[in-house]
């Protein structure tokens, strides 16, 4: 096969893998997800004499640098970059304690909310889009022994924070339960 | 207690079986990008292009084509020759004849010599004047000039103020695509005034840039998001992206010097006054489709700048062989 045609198979096979990668970052945002998959996919294009043998990781990687920062320039595009570095939902800030609180994605994006970029990207790519260390290290365009330390590390942050935020949840869980059996 | 992947897991908020983007046949705006794609030329695109939307009303742009057209009459009619708007897109520079062409390794000495003091030193954040062809396939090309400055403070936060200009035509309205759409706008026009909020990253380009050639070459692959190593062509972008994140210091001025010293492919061509009216010398390394010429200070070896032009014609975007793609003018 072509370089060409190897593209055109791995955009058919992992397009809505890509989105949902990209989605989970935008808070659903639905509209701006078609705009940043097509740059995902505009980039790799260019780059296809680069597509390895498993391009998912790959494509993963190109599409966090998209998110990140390699897009600005012009018109749409720029707006959403500016919307990136100053919407707080990119940051993870939109998540505040309110009566949802008490459903366990809440807090449990809260205290993912609670750690640094790089250790919540470390733990989506392996737990959300379901990677491997050595697709993870791919990914994020380091070495195995990188990728593995960082999830090490990102894990038991992860664990300190859910620990934090937890017992105040889990409380008013059993409240709430003890009140609505009682 | 649940292990806290686990717990993660069931915080996944698009999930492959949710309602949203799940695996299945392409729809039909995936199917028309990427036949969109498949019918680009396939060899010689430069990467750094700004491709046209797809999308984008043909209509609305005409119209827009059409404002620009029409202003920029009125604005001569009105004003007289002297206000004519910098909307023309600027000459590639022109190496003086009989200057002597510098070799890299004996620049690089130069920037050794002139980083023995340590200063300046290396500060984050960048002022960049730049220059940059954008295409359609539907209306000629328009080129956007802006200039960029970009400040960090101790926090970690950062403003960025971005105006449209040209040091060229001071003075003379320019064109700007703020909106979407090539538009007149008055000399200095904000584009953008923002402040961010502190953000901390240990990757490339954000991460220091190290001080020895070897890890510098490997800190601008991983800027490129690439594990190849990098064709010259790609270096100089990565010098590029280096030099919008980071306002060099004598040290690392010195170590890029010497990589580059240490790359195939970049030929001193000569003596050539840039943009901005400083004196610099030129390299000049030729990829696929397009020419890019760095631009350095003959004394110190620090990138004064990076010029790309089209070296061959692609008339389906109105684009002739010699055009200007792209400039960008670094300042301290």
């Amino acid at each position: 096969m072509s370089n060409d045609e190897i593209f055109a198979a791995a955009y058919r096979e992992h397009y809505w893998a890509v989105s949902r990668y990209v989605a989970r970052r935008l808070d659903g945002r639905a509209d701006e997800v078609e705009e940043v998959v097509a740059e995902v996919f505009t980039v790799a294009w260019r780059r296809r004499n680069d597509l390895p043998s498993s391009p998912l990781p790959w494509l993963y990687g190109v599409a966090r640098n998209c998110l990140a920062n390699a897009v600005r320039g012009h018109g749409r595009r720029r707006r959403l970059v500016d919307r990136l570095g100053n919407d707080d939902t990119a940051h993870g800030r939109h998540i505040t304690a309110g009566p949802e609180a008490d459903t366990p994605g809440a807090w449990v994006h809260e205290a993912l909310a609670r750690l640094s970029a790089a250790d919540q990207e470390v733990l989506r790519l392996t737990v959300w889009e379901g990677l491997a260390v050595d697709e993870v290290a791919v990914a994020l365009g380091c070495g195995r022994r990188a990728a593995a330390m960082r999830l090490h590390r990102a894990r038991r942050r992860l664990r300190t924070e859910i620990d934090r935020v937890r017992p105040v949840a889990a409380a008013d869980t059993h409240r709430v339960k003890g009140v609505g059996h009682g | 207690m649940a292990d806290e992947l686990e717990l993660l897991r069931g915080a996944n908020p698009v999930p492959p079986d949710g309602p949203h983007f799940g695996d299945g046949p392409l729809d039909h705006g995936a199917e028309r990008r990427l036949e969109r794609l498949l019918r680009e030329r396939p060899q010689g695109r430069p990467a750094r292009r700004p491709l046209p939307v797809p999308g984008r009303p043909r209509l609305v742009w005409g119209l827009a084509a059409t404002a620009v057209v029409a202003a920029l009459a009125l604005t001569l009619v009105l004003s007289g020759p002297n206000t004519t708007p910098a909307v023309a897109a600027p000459r590639p520079l022109v190496v003086q004849t009989g200057t002597t062409a510098v070799p890299l390794g004996r620049l690089a000495a130069r920037a050794v010599q002139a980083a023995a003091d340590g200063s300046p030193r290396l500060r984050k954040g960048t002022h960049v004047r730049s220059w940059s062809m954008g295409v359609s396939d539907r209306e000629p090309p328009v080129t956007l000039p802006e200039e960029r400055i970009v400040r960090w403070r101790a926090d970690g936060s950062r403003t960025e103020l971005v105006v449209a200009t040209d040091p060229g035509h001071p003075g003379r309205p320019v064109l700007s695509d703020e909106q979407g759409e090539p538009r007149l706008v008055g000399d200095a026009h904000v584009i953008s005034d923002r402040t961010y909020p502190p953000s901390w990253s240990d990757a490339p380009p954000q991460s220091r840039p190290p001080n020895d050639p070897a890890r510098l070459r490997a800190y601008l692959t991983e800027a490129q998001y690439t594990r190849t190593a990098l064709t010259t062509p790609q270096l100089l972008d990565a010098v590029q992206v280096l030099l919008d994140h980071w306002t060099l210091g004598a040290r690392e001025t010195a170590t890029l010097a010497r990589l580059l010293a240490g790359t195939e492919g970049l030929r001193p061509v000569g003596q050539v006054t840039d943009r901005l009216g400083r004196r610099g010398q030129a390299y000049v390394c030729d990829g696929p489709g397009a020419r890019r010429m760095l631009i350095m200070d003959p004394a110190t070896g620090a990138v004064l700048g990076l010029e790309t032009t089209f070296t061959t014609a692609e008339p389906e975007y109105g684009v002739k062989k010699g055009d200007v793609m792209s400039y960008s003018a670094w300042l301290r």
